[in-house]
């Protein structure tokens, strides 16, 4: 099967509107392919001064093969190019609840990453973690990413969602914290897939 | 005046030819050496870097026996010196001194190649290069170990030395590293891991990449080829002249070739393309192209007598020490090591190897050992990291300085 290239990621955010409440958002795009009971993980509630996006790529490799390297809550570096290490704090397995350390590669506006699993659903192919510390500008960041067969009976096509929501930093927009993040998913995503394709 | 009638009287069109001839024979000496030699200096290299991790040194200049005596016996198959048996012939090495230093980063990152006489069938051209690595060291480390092989190979192509065709030789060489760093996972043999995406991600890195600043210094010019943000400069009269110009993206021509391209620049702990990368141009960083551009900008000076130094560094120095003060220190030690002593040793023999270690070789400094290098030269390069450690530069320090001061 040929590599087939990232979709381009749909960009949503919402803030609160003068003398409205929060507003939930949606990536009804991206979550027309993925099952409803799945969706609702990539439904984000901003709040003003956030935003939200996802990234979706398509992987030539069984939904199993991916899901093995995306589960791996203790050992991201396994696709994430940009982490350097990982180590679990306080040791033991992994569980929700489990945070874990990582540390960033050179050249990168960050140095290092505390992060909380929140969601790992072996049934539906959900990991979630949210951003509890570390050095960096991404604060109160919350990543879901679900894997999914791609069409129905196609047997070893598999598409991978991870959509975010985070604070937008003092300084910048929320335009350019998507550049950033969605550049930075991105470049996860189709490692993931090399990888993913190699192990299959 | 003696030995340029020298050089004039060996570069008759009978032995350009059979230099010609030779080089073959050199590139397919050195391409079965490089090879023969993959593994011995992935060992060393692994030594280095426990080496480091034990005793957690600043400095990690040490020497290389065996790249030395390839550049020997290099040199003596690509006709420069006739005589193999006598060190007497051999052509006057390049005063230069390089430091490298990890700093207060916790990986070193920084290579550095320095290649006396590196060009076949030309004498008297002398490659120095810095390349400052990010994401990983491995793409720096390919162009330590390949950049003036490709330059050498394209200038052949070339086949004229003139000013004009340097930009072209630089610019083709720069792509072909940056192919190379595309290519590397892919092309690697299936040896020893030597880096850590060896270990983890045998595929395309297309995270990782490096800046090159490199020089070619002639008895006539001095050619710089930049990619990044490390640079090259030169002091004349004590004055400092840029060679390089630093590749930030938010420099107005970088910036208007970024977003012309459909790419944008990001203030995100400074100007980042996309918000990542802090430079607008480097050799690797597949993941950021076309935005991040490994086409070098390339400058072609004529030297003068009133040229005293050609100084190398990597952003660690420069983001903390400028233009004017570097030229300064190095003038310092130059008056306090006096006149410039002859390049070539007394009686044409190498003084012997620093004992103990003599067999390690450096992880970040290739091409020549440590007695190759010009006491003033190298004070001069220590001093200016040394300086750089003390005024809290965050990053890899590398510093070549080059005595271009003519008076032997």
């Amino acid at each position: 099967m040929p590599y087939t290239a990232p979709r381009p990621s749909p960009q949503q955010h919402s803030r609160v509107l003068s003398g409205g409440g929060a507003k939930a958002a949606s990536h009804g795009a991206s979550c027309a392919a993925v099952p409803a009971e799945v969706a609702r993980h990539h439904e984000h509630a901003a709040r003003a001064g956030q935003c939200c996006s996802a990234v979706v790529q398509a992987i030539a490799a069984p939904v199993g093969a991916v899901w093995s390297v995306v589960r791996r809550f203790d050992r991201p570096q396994a696709y994430k190019h940009f982490i350097r290490s990982c180590r679990l704090v306080g040791g033991g397995d992994v569980a929700v609840g489990s945070v874990r350390e990582v540390r960033v590669v050179s050249g990168l506006p960050a140095t290092s990453s505390r992060e909380r699993l929140e969601i790992l659903d072996d049934e539906r192919r959900v990991l979630s973690f949210r951003v509890v510390g570390g050095e960096h500008r991404l604060a109160n960041y919350r990543s879901v990413t679900t894997v999914h067969e791609a069409g129905a009976g196609a047997g070893t096509g598999t598409v991978v969602v991870e959509s975010y929501v985070v604070d937008v930093p003092h300084g910048n927009t929320a335009d350019e914290t998507r550049v950033f993040v969605d550049t930075i998913v991105r470049c996860n995503l189709q490692s993931l897939a090399r990888t993913a394709e190699r192990l299959a | 005046m003696a030995e340029i009638c020298c050089e004039e009287a060996k570069s008759t069109p009978a032995t350009a030819v059979a230099a010609a001839s030779v080089s073959a024979t050199a590139a397919a000496a050195a391409a079965v050496a490089v090879a023969s030699s993959a593994l011995e200096r992935r060992r060393r290299r692994l030594e280095m870097r426990r080496f480091r991790v034990a005793s957690d040194p600043e400095e990690l200049v040490a020497e290389d026996v065996r790249a030395a005596k390839r550049q020997r016996l290099a040199r003596t198959l690509s006709g420069s010196c006739p005589d193999a048996g006598s060190d007497s012939d051999r052509p006057a090495l390049p005063r230069y001194g390089v430091t490298s230093v990890c700093g207060r980063r916790r990986e070193m990152e920084d290579t550095v190649s320095i290649r006396p006489d590196f060009l076949p069938g030309t004498s008297k051209h002398n490659f120095f290069g810095v390349f400052d690595g990010h994401g990983c060291s491995h793409v720096a480390t390919m162009c330590q170990d390949n950049m003036h092989e490709v330059v050498a190979d394209e200038h052949t192509k070339a086949a004229s030395g003139e000013e004009t065709a340097w930009k072209g030789v630089m610019e083709r060489s720069f792509s072909r590293l940056d192919e190379q760093a595309a290519s590397w996972a892919t092309s690697r043999s299936r040896d020893e891991p030597a880096c850590r995406c060896e270990q983890q991600m045998p595929l395309r890195c297309d995270h990782v990449g490096s800046t090159a600043v490199v020089a070619v210094v002639s008895p006539s010019h001095v050619v710089v080829a930049n990619a990044g943000d490390s640079r090259a400069v030169l002091s004349r009269g004590g004055v400092p002249v840029p060679l390089s110009v630093d590749h930030k993206p938010d420099r107005p021509d970088e910036l208007a070739r970024i977003e012309a391209a459909g790419g944008r620049v990001i203030y995100w702990d400074g100007a980042r393309v996309l918000g990542v990368l802090a430079m607008s141009r480097a050799i690797g960083d597949r993941y950021l192209k076309p935005f991040v551009s490994s086409e070098p900008e390339v400058t072609v000076t004529e030297r003068t007598d009133d040229d005293e130094c050609l100084i190398l560094a990597s952003d660690g120095l420069w983001d903390v020490v400028t233009n004017e003060m570097a030229c300064e220190v190095v003038r310092a030690c130059f008056r306090s090591n006096g006149p410039p002593a002859p390049a070539a040793r007394p009686n044409g023999v190498a003084l012997p190897a620093a004992g103990a270690g003599a067999e390690d070789g450096s992880a970040v400094v290739k091409g020549v050992g440590k007695e190759d290098s010009d006491k003033a030269c190298s004070d001069a390069a220590m001093l200016l990291a040394k300086l750089a450690l003390a005024r809290r530069s965050a990053d890899n320090v590398s510093v070549v300085v080059v005595d271009l001061r003519r008076g032997i």
